[in-house]
């Protein structure tokens, strides 16, 4: 690591970096949300996409407009962008780029494992993973018997392989055990991701880190909630909390105790940020504790744009893609259902 | 004429026609391209026009005919380009054309998918050839537990690597690549074809899961030779079956493209024109009986009677029993700028654009900008031999086509390669070297012995020698006819004397240049009856920068003319700040007598101008502003004698029907008071200043054309003349090498290089300099529909 970083910054990342920041110029703002939230039908939405950065994306191909075609659509999007920026990128971009995808890996591994479990067709599985997380070995991941076969045989020679030390066990997979291996890959890689930011230093450590503490903890939030009323001890679910996080360590040990969604909640109010979150929402906004915590993270995320010679504007670029998708289809949703009282519960990024 | 100085005069015109005959009228209308629709349902938004329904059916079709034009370019078939029949698009073409387009796309579509599921069907059939064609090598024994069949190459050493994770090594694995076969230009994948031995049925269930993972085609393979052998011949001829209908289906669908594509560029055009057509429907107001629509339209008044010809042309067409009703409206409304172009003006009118859009009806800077432009270029660019290059190009560009912007702007690059070749001359300067046609006016001679001082030894003795214009027949008394005397090119003080000239000569160009500027003001005064400005604008202005800066460049011509001996002749630069100081008590600062009084006068006059700049406007203002709220007070206004103007604004609300009231107008006054002080102080201060820094910002000129004339020099003594003063055999091999070099170096350094730079500076010039005196540049573009146009953005 060069003493000052940024002066080199733009020798290898310096095309992307301006790349980045032109696409999320293109990112909808209010007032566009404001007009696709009048729209009646799904084409009144294509006519008002088509006068964004989103042009003809929607008008290619004569398929009746549905909202999955929408989502497959803007999920193609963001893939063609993100493999782009991959292509054209050098380390330490590209390893950054990497572990973006190793998140989606993941969540493709377990839905393969539960898929599997539920004697589903491997083939019709795959048109469901998310593009990002793609591998070749993918595809075997039904045949897995236990997690030690799994990762002896299919996943070792995976960038995954990494995380999965502490997964290891002989135990047979059930949907259970498919959660938890998902939780435990989930922390080591957060955990690794984490280093790795820290290690890059500058402002990339700034602008990630607290990206990431959020993340963990978002995680060791979400896990203590969900484990309420399942056959999840607290040791058990200590054990799956990252350490990355602002809770680590006073506040996992807090939450691994906790019985009761108020117990959470006082976890929460040591923490001024996340206080806010789990406050009472204000009456009439019908927000879920998850759209909450969606909206800090698009908060964080649209931090990130103001300093410069960092990767994670790349970070936070897919990440906010990734929230327009969820409100455009949120919208196209709510227009097709006839639920316009919902339909402003979009989280709006700029 | 009057146009070609300041923007079109606009009128806002009314047009009632009727619902049948608008399609007509609005294609006539855009082949013209003289009308600029206003939006008249602004705050509808696009889903919720009129016409939506058919903007997007002309979408629609648009989508088609890319996608025609896809599968057409895709099998190589060439498109024609030219079309010659303008056919009018009618609404019902609408329908006649989505119809067909349906149909097209439709039968292509089905030709497509039956092409594919054919093509699939053979390369399985293919696929399956291979396979028994390697089985039999693969075959070591007699062994029934196999799983065979093909797999992306690439994938294969993944696929390979999991087997051997998941068994161990139980199990034999042969592979082979299938070579790409003749006509195979329609699968370019590359792929493996194998086949794995196993024990045990239950792991050839799990590697057929592998290999529904891995997408790898599985084939059944009979045991025994002699039922390999009879699926081949079946396989064989079932794949010259294939061959022979894919051939059909592949000519039937080169017949149908071949169809579509004699059509493509007419449809295309159609779609297009129609789309506008229902986009401009989509602006204009419909009345509640459907039949008449409403427009409101930009255009020039000078054109008003082509518009309603073709107008009347289009309703003829549809068949309309009415014409349709062209009604001019007054408005306050502000029209859009609209400067006719030609080929030629047209670059320099983007140049001035590029600024800003002129307001309305303001002096347009372009026409003298057509002069001024290239001439300030070849100020810095002066060099006739790069000037000839220049010129050169910019003629051969039609032919060359070298880049679309550059042959744009040709016009521009010739005058600037023209301009430089006369600056050139005057420089005396080509590639660095000067032309003596005129035979200087120096002569060396008169210097020796019997009329001078010089003898042989002399000339032995210095290393520089001077010549003295004093002795008889040195000078001959009569300047060189045209440009610099080529004497000074060996000079040894050429340098400090064209500095000298070059710096003056900036100096007195650009104040010419702003006081042109100026006085454009004053011509945009006149025409917009502003005189109060005349007197507390203009005036002041011209009377300080002619008191300051015209007085300046009378010194520097006073100097010139007058002969005086250089090592007692004033400098000016010092002359000049001292004025600025009343110091007049240095010595030699004195070039003619009355020269105290008359400078004191003038910087006193200067000083003064600027407080009549600065209060003289805002405390009129005030006054009036004052005398405004007396009238709106009284009971009833308009017919009280207090100021005229403000009668003919009252009246003349009372005759429009949207007008604003005068409390609309004092309430705005009002608002505005503290504003116009703070603008007529920051005015002042920057055009005083902007009067000194502007002046030295001229001196761009000198740098620039001494920066250019040096490294030309540099590049003749460094590269060429090494070449020329080698007097063996190899000069003429060195010479043609560094030739290379120079011809090189030149275009590219000192051409475009030096030429952007040149470039950029005139523009700044022109910008800054000259366009703030008098160029507001706020007003909007005339953005006509025209089809022409469309063409050519395509």
């Amino acid at each position: 690591m060069s003493l000052y970083p940024e002066l080199s910054f733009n020798v290898d990342h310096g095309y992307l970096e301006g790349l980045v920041r032109g696409l999320k110029a293109g990112i909808l703002t209010r007032s566009d949300y404001h007009n696709l939230a009048q729209c009646d039908t799904l084409e009144d939405m294509k006519l008002h996409l088509q006068s964004t950065d989103y042009g003809s994306l929607l008008t290619a191909g004569n398929e009746d407009l549905t909202v999955s075609l929408i989502d497959h659509r803007l999920k193609e999007n963001i893939l063609t962008e993100f493999r782009c920026l991959r292509s054209h990128s050098l380390p330490p971009l590209s390893t950054f780029l990497d572990y973006i995808t190793y998140s989606y890996m993941i969540d493709n591994v377990v839905m393969l494992i539960t898929g599997a479990l539920k004697q589903r067709d491997v083939a019709e599985l795959l048109p469901r993973c998310h593009p990002l997380g793609m591998f070749d070995q993918m595809a075997a991941v039904g045949i897995a018997r236990t997690p030690a076969e799994l990762y002896s045989a299919i996943l070792v020679d995976t960038p995954l392989a990494l995380f999965f030390q502490d997964a290891v066990s002989e135990a047979n997979l059930d949907e259970m055990g498919a959660e938890i291996i998902r939780n435990k890959l989930y922390k080591a890689y957060l955990e690794a991701f984490y280093k790795f930011c820290q290690e890059s230093g500058g402002a990339t450590k700034n602008i990630m880190c607290p990206i990431l503490e959020f993340e963990a903890d978002r995680r060791a939030f979400i896990i203590t909630v969900n484990s309420f009323g399942t056959d999840l001890s607290g040791v058990g679910r200590s054990a799956l909390y990252p350490s990355c996080g602002r809770l680590y360590p006073e506040g996992l040990r807090l939450l691994a105790r906790a019985e009761d969604y108020e117990q959470v909640k006082a976890v929460a109010d040591y923490y001024p940020d996340y206080k806010l979150i789990f406050d009472e929402p204000e009456a009439g906004s019908s927000r879920t504790l998850e759209d909450r915590f969606f909206e800090r993270e698009v908060k964080l995320n649209t931090l990130a744009f103001l300093e410069q010679f960092h990767l994670g504007v790349f970070y936070s670029y897919l990440k906010l893609k990734e929230q327009e998708a969820r409100n455009i289809i949120w919208i196209a949703e709510c227009v097709t259902q006839r639920q316009k009282s919902k339909i402003d519960n979009y989280i709006p990024i700029f | 004429m009057d146009s070609f100085f300041r923007s079109e005069e606009m009128c806002l015109v009314q047009l009632f026609f009727q619902t049948e005959s608008a399609h007509n009228c609005i294609n006539e209308l855009g082949h013209l391209g003289l009308v600029q629709f206003k939006d008249l349902n602004p705050g509808t938004v696009a889903f919720q026009r009129r016409f939506v329904k058919e903007v997007k059916k002309c979408e629609e079709m648009e989508r088609i005919l890319r996608f025609l034009e896809n599968e057409v370019v895709k099998s190589n078939i060439p498109i024609p380009a030219d079309f010659t029949s303008e056919t009018i698009p009618v609404p019902r073409d609408v329908l006649d054309l989505e119809s067909r387009f349906d149909k097209l796309e439709q039968e292509l579509k089905e030709i497509n998918s039956n092409r594919d599921t054919l093509r699939q069907n053979f390369t399985q059939l293919m696929e399956i050839n291979h396979l028994l064609k390697v089985f039999d090598a693969f075959l070591f024994y007699p062994h029934d537990r196999f799983v065979a069949g093909v797999i992306k190459h690439e994938r294969f050493p993944a696929f390979e690597k999991i087997l051997w994770r998941l068994f161990h090594g139980n199990f034999v694995l042969r592979h082979a690549e299938i070579k790409p076969h003749e006509e195979e230009n329609m699968d370019p994948v590359k792929k493996d074809v194998f086949v794995v031995f196993v024990q045990g049925d239950q792991i050839r269930g799990k590697i057929r899961k592998l290999c529904d993972g891995f997408h790898a085609s599985m084939y059944p393979c009979p045991n025994n030779a002699y039922a390999r052998k009879e699926m081949r011949t079946n396989v064989n001829t079932r794949i010259e079956d294939l061959r022979l209908v894919l051939k059909r289906t592949e000519e039937f669908r080169e017949t149908t493209l071949t169809a579509a594509a004699a059509n493509l560029q007419e449809w295309a055009s159609k779609v297009k024109k129609m789309k506008a057509i229902y986009y401009t429907l989509n602006l204009c107001n419909i009345d509640i009986t459907q039949k008449l629509i409403v427009a409101e339209i930009w255009c020039p008044v000078s054109d008003l009677n082509s518009v309603h010809t073709a107008l009347i042309h289009g309703s003829e067409q549809s068949g309309s029993s009415l014409s349709p009703v062209v009604n001019r409206i007054q408005t306050q409304q502000t029209p859009p700028t609209f400067n006719r172009v030609t080929s030629f003006t047209s670059g320099f009118q983007s140049i001035i654009d590029a600024y800003g859009v002129g307001n309305y009806q303001e002096i347009n800077p372009a026409p003298y900008t057509m002069v001024t432009f290239p001439f300030l270029f070849a100020v810095m660019f002066g060099d006739c031999g790069h000037g000839l290059v220049m010129t050169l190009l910019a003629l051969c560009y039609p032919s060359l086509q070298l880049i679309d912007m550059l042959v744009d702007g040709r016009y521009i690059i010739f005058l600037m390669g023209l301009f430089s070749i006369y600056t050139g001359l005057i420089y005396n300067d080509c590639f660095s070297k000067s032309f003596n046609v005129f035979g200087s006016s120096w002569s060396v001679r008169p210097m020796f012995h019997p009329h001078g001082p010089w003898t042989n030894d002399t000339l032995h003795d210095s290393g520089h020698l001077h010549l003295d214009p004093l002795v008889s027949g040195v000078y001959s008394g009569n300047p060189y006819p045209f440009g610099v005397d080529p004497i000074w090119n060996i000079a040894s003080n050429k340098l400090s004397f064209l500095n000298s000239y070059k710096m003056k000569m900036s100096v007195i160009m650009g104040v010419a240049h702003m006081l042109f500027g100026v006085t454009l003001s004053l011509v945009n005064y006149i025409f917009f009856r502003n005189l109060k400005d005349v007197a507390l604008q203009f005036i002041p202005e011209v009377i300080f920068m002619l008191s300051l800066f015209g007085y300046l460049i009378f010194l520097i011509l006073y100097k010139w003319c007058v002969v005086m001996k250089s090592e007692s002749a004033p400098s000016i630069l010092l002359l000049f700040i001292n004025m600025m100081l009343f110091d007049y008590s240095s010595e030699g600062t004195v070039l003619y007598r009355t020269q105290k009084p008359v400078q004191i006068f003038l910087v006193v006059v200067a000083v003064l101008m600027v407080p009549w700049l600065l209060f003289a406007k805002p405390l009129l203002l005030y006054r009036k502003h004052k005398q405004l709220k007396l009238v709106n007070s009284l009971p009833f206004n308009g017919f009280f004698q207090v100021n005229s103007e403000i009668i003919y604004i009252t009246r003349h609300c009372n005759n429009l029907p949207n007008c604003r009231t005068s409390e609309s107008i004092l309430s705005d006054t009002e608002v505005s008071m503290a504003d116009i002080f703070v603008y007529q102080g920051i005015h002042t201060i920057e055009y005083c200043l902007g009067c000194i820094s502007n002046t030295a910002s001229y001196l761009r000129l000198w740098a620039l054309s001494l920066a250019h004339a040096e490294l030309s020099e540099v590049l003749w003594k460094m590269v060429l003349q090494v070449a020329l003063r080698v007097t063996s055999g190899m000069g003429s091999v060195l010479l043609a090498v560094t030739f290379a070099a120079f011809a090189v170096l030149t275009v590219t350094i000192l051409l475009v290089m030096e030429g952007l730079s040149a470039f950029l500076h005139a523009l700044r010039l022109h910008w800054v300099e000259f366009q703030n005196k008098f160029y507001k540049g706020s007003g909007y573009k005339f953005t006509p529909l025209s089809f022409d146009r469309m063409r050519d953005m395509q």
